[in-house]
């Protein structure tokens, strides 16, 4: 083709697109070259595999775009695709009845740039021309990036003047590729020392992480054999590294915006999206696993406590007991939970333990950001709940659905056997004991979802068991506390359940119960917020509030 | 003259019709028509002609392979139904192309009896839908020689 021909060529591109066809079966290739031909492109057809890989070999300018079909006699047609892509670097339609997703993906894998199914229709073939643009244009790409590292090579830019020519735009491409070729071997490969790297990094500082560039990076560091692509590829590491460490803690912050944001919504769907990917939502239903999904807060609620609240005042060291902090999501240990149980409400109580999770960080509303992301791994969260999960088949024998599912709300005597039961003393329960009873009076009528007045208990227990647990130096780190924990639950929310049965009747629970509680658990928890520098300092503080909000909470 | 012209294409018109209700062509088909212009007026008749000598070579293949009682190749058959589904489908042979869909399942599982009954049907199939092609095209042929131009065929 002459120069002439081939500047024609590109000026009406995407007509005279020259195409090479390559089917064993006649019917298809005539079709195929008439719909070609109907799309103004030039073709060349061939039955034969071996053809046409001569043919294309002959003169390698000589087509624009290869089009084969998969199965043929002489020569696989993913065999053919692999070596017209490798010689020729031509684009490489595959052709097929095969619609197996199998065959497509061998077609990918082996390098063609699209599959067609027969019967192909021409509005597929009008297209195909933007497979040799985008070639055309990577390969620009790639060249123009290393072409300011390759010296000049004038000489032998003349030789390749003489060469025959596609077009202008492929034999410039052609040029700059093999430019970059020779960059490509004369480089040798640089080892990154950590003399170097400090180096390296001593200049990052100077300019600023933000104005890092190569060129400037490369100044300062003054070495020799250096390149600015050396740096800039060491640069471009460097920031990913960073990237990834930033990624994670925002993340963690951003969950602990997200459990305060749909806290706010007040709406457990949303909860249910964060945490799983199905939001599961709360009815009435679902308390009757009451029982034992209240078992279940401890360790959750410890979480949950922990995480928002906690994190940030502690010093970093300390999060890295074993997993009481909370990192990621609980739910997928919960979800083992759920093989462990027989019981139906652990559907429900998934959502539940969402809920109970942002309920400590409504409380903590303002301040969440300043939770720490350096959150331990929760591989012994989830330990520790499998092990406690164990536990939960008893919950079964205790379940009393709907007295137990109120048991949540209006357990006053609940936490104080809770906490009693544990290490933690009797103040962290009678605090918020107190602060239900304070809601229990309070008699406010809240639109209040039941699930909320679920979480908000169980949030509150949860951020108890967190604080008491930190500012003791962990308690049990290990199953075997958190195992008393939820025995203790289980008594206690047995005793509750009847208490309140008997002193406020049956609808008196939920109503007063409910908003009453809630009230006063986020004002408990608001305080414990606001106090919390003052409290990790004053640690021996912390105990004393604790026993007197607790007998505050225990008076009716 | 007119008349008969008419006639002619309305009896055409009528026969295209319902070649396309009795599943014997498909939209590919109308593609197919829709390629044939000034430049290439023998097209369809070209590309059919080269369908049914492929369905001929094909068919051959597979009673060969078939005929081999004990050792049939059945990836050889295989393959020649995949390639014959493949030019059906392209040309718009709806019930050879289904029979062809069959057939393959009946190779892969090597089911010997189920695949010659196919290649029998297949081997009807085709003959049948080459003489209504060929009506087809004889009533192409008298509508021209009648004067008359080829109605194009609107399938809805």
């Amino acid at each position: 083709m002459t120069v002439e021909q081939g500047i024609e060529a590109v000026d009406q591109f995407p007509v005279g697109m020259r195409v090479l066809a390559v089917d064993d079966d006649h019917t298809c290739l005539r079709i195929l070259e008439t719909l070609l031909h109907r799309c103004q492109y030039h073709v060349t057809t061939t039955d034969k595999a071996q053809t046409a890989l001569e043919l294309s070999r002959e003169n390698k300018n000589k087509f624009d775009l290869v089009i084969s079909d998969v199965d043929m006699p002489d020569m696989d047609g993913f065999k053919l695709l692999e070596l017209v892509g490798l010689e020729m670097d031509l684009p490489v339609i595959k052709l097929s009845s095969h619609s197996d997703p199998k065959y497509v993906m061998k077609g990918v894998k082996h390098g063609a740039c699209d599959y067609l199914l027969k019967p192909v229709r021409i509005e597929e073939l009008k297209n195909i021309w933007q497979h040799v643009v985008r070639k055309s244009k990577f390969k620009k790409m790639k060249s123009v990036v290393t072409n300011g590292e390759s010296e000049g090579n004038s000489d032998q830019n003349g030789v390749r003047a003489n060469r025959k020519r596609k077009d202008p735009l492929e034999e410039e491409d052609e040029e700059e590729e093999e430019q970059q070729e020779r960059g490509n071997e004369k480089k040798p490969r640089v080892i990154w020392t950590r003399e170097m790297h400090n180096k390296f990094l001593a200049a990052v500082d100077h300019v600023g992480i933000k104005n890092a560039v190569p060129k400037k990076i490369l100044e300062l560091m003054d070495v020799d054999n250096l390149t600015r692509d050396n740096v800039a590829s060491h640069l471009q590491k460097f920031r990913l590294a960073l990237k990834k460490i930033t990624n994670e803690a925002k993340q963690q912050v951003n969950m602990a915006a997200a459990n305060s944001h749909f806290m706010q919504m007040s709406s457990l769907k949303g909860l249910g999206g964060f945490h799983h990917h199905s939001p599961i939502p709360l009815g009435s239903s679902q308390f009757h696993g009451g029982a034992a999904t209240t078992r279940h807060y401890p360790s959750n609620r410890t979480f949950a406590g922990m995480f928002p609240h906690v994190s940030s005042s502690l010093p970093r060291n300390l999060h890295n007991d074993g997993g009481y902090m909370l990192q990621g999501t609980p739910f997928p240990p919960l979800e083992n939970l759920h093989i462990n149980s027989n019981n139906k409400a652990f559907p429900s109580f998934a959502s539940q333990q969402s809920s109970l999770l942002v309920a400590p960080s409504l409380v903590l509303e303002g301040h969440q950001q300043s939770s720490s992301p350096s959150y331990s791994p929760h591989l012994e969260i989830n330990k520790r709940l499998e092990d406690w999960s164990n536990n939960i088949p008893q919950s079964n024998v205790h379940s009393e659905p709907d007295a137990l599912g109120w048991n949540m709300f209006g357990n006053s005597t609940n936490q104080t056997y809770f906490c009693r039961d544990t290490d933690f003393g009797s103040s962290s329960a009678a605090h918020a004991d107190s602060l239900q009873m304070k809601q229990q009076h309070e008699n406010i009528f809240s639109p209040m979802t039941v699930a909320q007045l679920l979480r908000s208990s169980s949030a509150n227990e949860g951020l108890f068991m967190g604080q008491q647990k930190l500012e003791d130096g962990f308690m049990a780190s290990d199953a075997g506390s958190l195992d008393d924990i939820v025995n203790s639950m289980m008594t206690q929310q047995e005793q509750s359940s009847r208490v309140l049965g008997r002193r406020l009747g049956l609808g008196g629970i939920i109503t007063h119960s409910k908003h009453a509680y809630d009230m006063r658990i986020c004002v408990f928890f608001f305080l414990l917020v606001s106090m919390r520098v003052f409290l990790f300092r004053h640690k021996s503080l912390v105990l004393s509030i604790f026993w007197l909000s607790s007998s505050f909470v225990r008076e009716p | 003259m007119d008349a008969h012209v008419a006639q002619l294409q309305m009896q055409y018109r009528n026969y295209i019709l319902s070649l396309y209700q009795q599943g014997f062509l498909d939209d590919q088909f109308t593609e197919l028509k829709s390629l044939q212009d000034d430049g290439s007026p023998d097209f369809v008749a070209e590309v059919l002609s080269l369908f049914f000598d492929d369905c001929v070579k094909l068919v051959g293949n597979m009673a060969r392979a078939l005929d081999q009682i004990g050792t049939v190749d059945f990836c050889q058959v295989g393959a020649n139904v995949h390639q014959l589904k493949g030019s059906s489908s392209s040309v718009g042979a709806k019930r050879v192309k289904g029979l062809c869909i069959n057939f393959k399942e009946l190779c892969e599982a090597k089911n010997y009896e189920g695949c010659v009954r196919c290649l029998q049907q297949v081997d009807i199939e085709y003959k049948t839908l080459k003489a209504k092609l060929q009506d087809m095209f004889n009533l192409e042929k008298q509508i021209v020689q009648a004067g008359g131009i080829v109605p194009q065929v609107d399938i809805n």
